[in-house]
């Protein structure tokens, strides 16, 4: 399983990139391998304000209903269209392709991120 | 205690998970669950089905004592056929829906689901005391091999592509196989019994001849678009055959427990009735979910996402008998869809 060392973690399997202008988060490759297929997914308006912990995607795979929470407050500056016309981008690709949406102005109101060492013990 | 199929360790080197089914550890998915879908709808699937109930039941007059046990005329069973049926209580409730298997006068296969099967032989045993139950899953395992190559597939293996609803009891260089033509996704195919001791060795060829191995979380979407219910999720106790749209294996031409109760609704109406629904694009219904037609109210019973369709679907139970066209709407997250009652989900 695959954890890409240039990213951070939550202890609820998000991934979190520092881009130029905010955060982008999606799922972790052991989140994507525990869902199964997934094959649908909601996400939040562009410009909507995300409280920490609120609801900021939904994902369902054959198996099971999953949400995604925002690790973080901040709003919501751009999402990934992609994921919501093809859902196994998240499977196939989910540092990449798979990225769910870009918070801008964000708070640093969240639990302390994880290093990957630190992720992969988590789940391994 | 968790039971285990003979061939877990097949499963395993497979890379399968597992997850508990009826007190069974069984394989859920090897690969994708949308993979080994798509292979049992265009090639050929194997399934480890051994967590099904399955009991054989043999005596002078064993069989015939047991057409008070389930709705289905069991007179109207040949040897050499399979009959679906159902066990219900004395208000019509669905204790279990099952498979015979006939192989003669005096002896038949019964296969109830896993969960089941305990109950059960204990009905059959308390109309036919004198009769000979004997639990086939300890030495047996179960294969489902299902897809428009599975009859080719089982020709090669078993030397019988098997038509709907037959038996075969074949001798494999002196190896017993049980080949039934049934199923449970829609697809052709059959269900292959064989000894543990051999069991390893046929799946293995099984699979080396094609057939694609698959879990259970295929086996929920494929029977779902085949619009097959589920005992535990679409039927129970709380649901008559005639609420479940199963008229077809109901006979009253015999006695049986929950009769009278079926005949007062097929005078009066029934409670509630099963219907079949698409929703739009990608808006997926689940388990549990709550329904509408105008003031009817009613429960989504089975809900996926349909790999072959590319939406989702489900089965619902709706207040009061079937009546025209009602205007289905599903709440999916707190929301109202549109959804579209259909007599079937696949053309097959």
């Amino acid at each position: 399983m695959d954890f890409p060392e240039d990213l951070q973690y939550t202890a609820e399997h998000e991934w979190i990139r520092q881009t130029g202008t905010g955060l982008r988060i999606g799922i972790t490759d052991y989140a994507q391998d525990q869902l199964g297929d997934i094959v649908f997914v909601d996400l939040p308006e562009v410009g909507a304000a995300l409280e920490r912990g609120a609801v900021m995607a939904e994902i369902e795979s054959t198996k099971s209903v999953g949400e995604v929470y925002a690790p973080f407050s901040g709003t919501v500056l751009s999402v990934n269209a992609d994921v919501v016309d093809e859902p196994e981008l998240i499977n196939q690709d989910p540092y990449g392709g798979g990225w769910l949406v870009e918070l801008a102005d964000v708070a640093d109101d969240g639990d302390e991120l994880l290093d990957a060492t630190a992720y992969r013990a988590l789940v391994e | 205690m968790t039971e285990r199929s003979a061939i877990h360790e097949s499963h395993a080197d497979l890379g399968a998970r597992f997850v508990d089914f009826g007190g069974w550890e069984m394989p859920v998915q090897y690969s994708s669950v949308l993979d080994e879908h798509n292979a049992v709808r265009s090639s050929v699937g194997v399934f480890d089905v051994s967590h099904l109930g399955r009991f054989s039941w043999q005596g002078p007059d064993a069989v015939d004592a047991l057409s008070q046990a389930f709705c289905n005329d069991i007179a109207r069973l040949q040897p050499g056929r399979t009959q679906y049926t159902m066990a219900l209580d004395q208000s019509g409730g669905i204790l279990d829906d099952i498979i015979l298997w006939r192989w003669s006068e005096s002896l038949i296969w019964v296969l109830p689901n896993a969960a089941n099967s305990d109950s059960i032989t204990q009905i059959c045993l308390d109309l036919a005391p004198g009769a000979t139950a004997v639990d086939l899953r300890p030495m047996t395992t179960s294969l489902a091999i299902q897809g428009p190559e599975a009859p080719a597939l089982l020709e090669r293996l078993f030397g019988v592509a098997p038509k709907r609803g037959t038996i075969h009891h074949v001798d494999l260089d002196g190896a017993e196989v049980w080949v039934a033509g049934t199923g449970y996704t829609g697809e052709r195919g059959g269900e292959v019994v064989v000894a543990n001791e051999s069991a390893a060795l046929v799946f293995a060829a099984v699979v080396e001849a094609g057939a694609v191995p698959a879990g259970l979380g295929a086996r929920d979407t494929l029977r779902l678009e085949a619009a097959l219910p589920l005992w535990g999720q679409d039927l129970d106790a709380s649901i008559t055959p005639l609420e479940a749209g199963l008229d077809f294996a109901v006979s009253f031409d015999h006695e049986f427990t929950g009769k009278a109760a079926l005949e007062a609704q097929v005078a009066d109406g029934v409670a509630k009735h099963r219907v079949l629904f698409e929703t739009e694009g990608r808006l997926i219904p689940r388990h549990g979910y709550r329904v509408r037609a105008d003031v009817r109210e009613g429960w989504v019973s089975s809900g996926n996402f349909s790999p072959t369709l590319g939406h989702g679907i489900g089965m619902a139970y709706i207040d009061g008998p079937p009546a025209g066209d009602l205007d289905l709407e599903v709440e999916i997250r707190r929301e109202w869809h549109r959804a579209r009652i259909v007599d079937r989900f696949l053309d097959r």
